[in-house]
This record gives structure tokens, sequence and C-alpha cells, in this order.
């Protein structure tokens, strides 16, 4: 294992969720993402008034990866990081900060929001998330049972034959 | 290992194609979106270059369904495969739980497979990750070349020790696509299920 893996569940999800809504409710965004390091979303929101989003495992894929080389920039720079990336276009903005070493929130708004705003919002979602996150660091690893296997294998010989 | 979500009920798979530039790792995903129902998969992204050099990375979502109540998806990737892309190859890495290695039949390719099986090595070292810890597949692709090496001089350079599953492909014709694909997944699925 090269990132820490994730495993959001139970109380915790359910926390993180909230904090998430409360997010998207104060800032007016249209969507909100917790994306692991690894590109996988690990949970989202939207506000009711958005259109239906962009494909969300792309969107996460390519933020972390994004985020991923823009790390690799830092640390060549002799930076330990660059915590923040907003990009912006003409109607809409895309606004990612790191949660811990673990993982991304990633915001995704239209140009009319005041960018200050969101970022203090966003701030206040990390820190709260983070400290979350951290209670999950002693969660021992999960493993599933031969029956889970037998089942996938089945499932793969349908889907590729 | 992979992401498991046990609030949304999902985990989570990334496997990653690696090999030579031009050994047709895209061209393995490629295949597998064509062919896969609509359903099943999410829309193909590729980082290349205007001459269909992946520059950063390809990438296709694959639904397995559900296996005991979770959602079981796969994340593919290809890393691009010329020697000076390094850095971007080293990031495609981080959280991967299964490779294809994609090995070109062609006898003037011979070098350079043993060369980026041994920068795979190089790079997951750097992540403090041993090759032998994760599951791998080596797919020999192009055996419809004509002067196609034999399957056992190419695994010489490659795993000499004969260690890898070995899996012959066509993929610019489809052929071997699946059966790599499916083998890489069972092993790491079946992963899943041994205690750690």
């Amino acid at each position: 294992m090269i990132e820490p893996s994730l495993a959001l569940y139970g109380e915790t999800f359910e926390k993180v969720e909230q904090h998430l809504e409360e997010l998207l409710a104060a800032t007016g965004v249209r969507y909100c993402l917790l994306v692991d390091r690894k590109g996988f979303v690990l949970s989202h929101k939207e506000a009711l008034w958005a259109p239906r989003p962009p494909a969300l495992d792309s969107v996460a894929t390519l933020v972390a990866g994004n985020a991923a080389a823009t790390g690799a920039l830092a640390n060549m720079l002799g930076e330990s990081t660059f915590s923040e990336q907003i990009h912006q276009g003409e109607k809409g903005v895309l606004y990612v900060e790191s949660v811990g070493d673990s993982a991304l929130l990633t915001l995704i708004f239209d140009s009319s929001v005041p960018l200050g705003r969101v970022k203090v919002y966003a701030k206040k979602t990390i820190t709260a998330i983070t400290g979350l996150l951290k209670t999950l660091q002693d969660v021992p690893a999960v493993s599933f049972d031969q029956s889970f296997s037998v089942s996938a294998s089945a499932l793969l010989d349908d889907l590729l034959g | 290992m992979s992401t498991i979500n046990f609030a949304a009920r999902e985990i989570n798979c990334k496997i990653v194609y690696y090999g030579p530039g031009m050994s047709g790792k895209t061209t393995n995903l490629k295949h597998v979106f064509t062919k896969v129902p609509t359903h099943l998969r999410g829309e193909m992204i590729s980082l290349a270059t205007e001459d269909e050099r992946t520059l950063f990375f390809d990438f296709l979502p694959l639904d397995l369904g559900s296996v005991q109540g979770f959602k079981t998806r796969f994340h593919l990737y290809t890393v691009p495969g010329q020697v000076f892309y390094n850095a971007s190859r080293k990031l495609i890495l981080r959280g991967v739980d299964g490779i294809v290695f994609v090995a070109d039949s062609a006898p003037n390719r011979l070098r350079a497979n043993a060369e980026s099986m041994r920068n795979l090595r190089e790079n997951l070292l750097e992540h403090g990750l041993d090759i032998k810890t994760i599951p791998m597949i080596l797919q020999i692709n192009k055996r419809d070349l004509e002067g196609a090496l034999p399957v056992e001089m190419i695994r010489a350079v490659i795993d000499p020790k004969g260690e890898l599953l070995i899996t012959e492909a066509s993929a610019h014709e489809g052929r071997g696509v699946f059966e790599t694909l499916k083998a890489v997944s069972k092993m790491v699925l079946e992963r899943l299920s041994q205690p750690t």
C-alpha cells in the first residue's frame, strides 16, 4: 500500500457528510466532494438546485492526478506541499485543498460565488474533517472471507467472459 | 490495499497497465472501453499528446457489480511508456492494487521491455513497495507481429525466475485483453479475502 487507504463508515461517515452539507449551505457551491489521494470519491454532496454533475469518478481521478503532480512540483521547488489549487474559468471555479495526507476537498462553484467566503468555510470544514479522519488511523485493517472472492470471481466471469 | 468505503458500501481497486512505450497499454484500455456494456463503465479519459502518446495517463472506470452488498469498482490506468515521462509514471503508481505489465513482442523492443520492468521495480521501491507483494500479470502483447519473439525469450529478460502469470495478447485485435484483465482482477480481489 503506497497511499493510506481510507475506510469511512458509520458515525464518522455521517459526520463527514454533515460537514459537507453545511459547507454546501454556507457557501452556495454546486458540488462538494471528498476524494482520496488515489482518486476515489469518499463522499459527495450537491446543491438541490444544481444540474446533474459531471462524472464524479473522472473528476476525482483528475483532481487526485493534478494534486499528485502539483505535490511533485512543490517538492522539486523545495516546498513540502502546495496545499491549495484554484482553477478559475469564465463561468465556474474548481477549488481543491488538502485534507491531511490522505484526502482532498474539492469544490465546484459558479464564478458569482465569492472565493473568499468559500475559502473561509472550506478551511473550517477541513479542520473538522481532518480531526475525524485522524480517529480512523487506529482502525484495524479489514478482510473478507473466501466466499467474497468466489462471488467476485463469478461476477468477473459474467463481465469479462 | 483497496479503498473500502463501508458507509457507501463500496470497494475500489486500482489497476495500472505498465510497460514500454508503444507496447499497447492504451490499446488494451480502448478495447475494454468498446466492448464492455455502457452501463458498466464510465467515460475513458486520455491525457495524450497530439500524436496519441500518453502524456500523463489514460483512465477507465469499470463497475463489477455488487459483491456481498459491496459495490465493487475497478479503476484502470495506463502510464506513459516513454522513458522521459518517469515523473508521471511514479505518480500513477500511487495506491496501486494490481499491475498488468504489457510487454512488446517485437525483436527490437526486448531491451525496452527489460528496462521498463527495471523502472517499475525502482519506482515501486521508491514508494517502499516490493514488486513481489503486488498482484501482477505479464501480458506478452503483439503476438500477431511478424517475427514476434518466443514468449520464453521475453520472459527470460523480464521475469527470469518465472514468477509471474503470463497471458498472450494481440490487443489491437482484442485477443487476450479480457483474459488479462480478468486474471489481474481476480488476484486483486482474492487478496481482499486473505488475512493480512
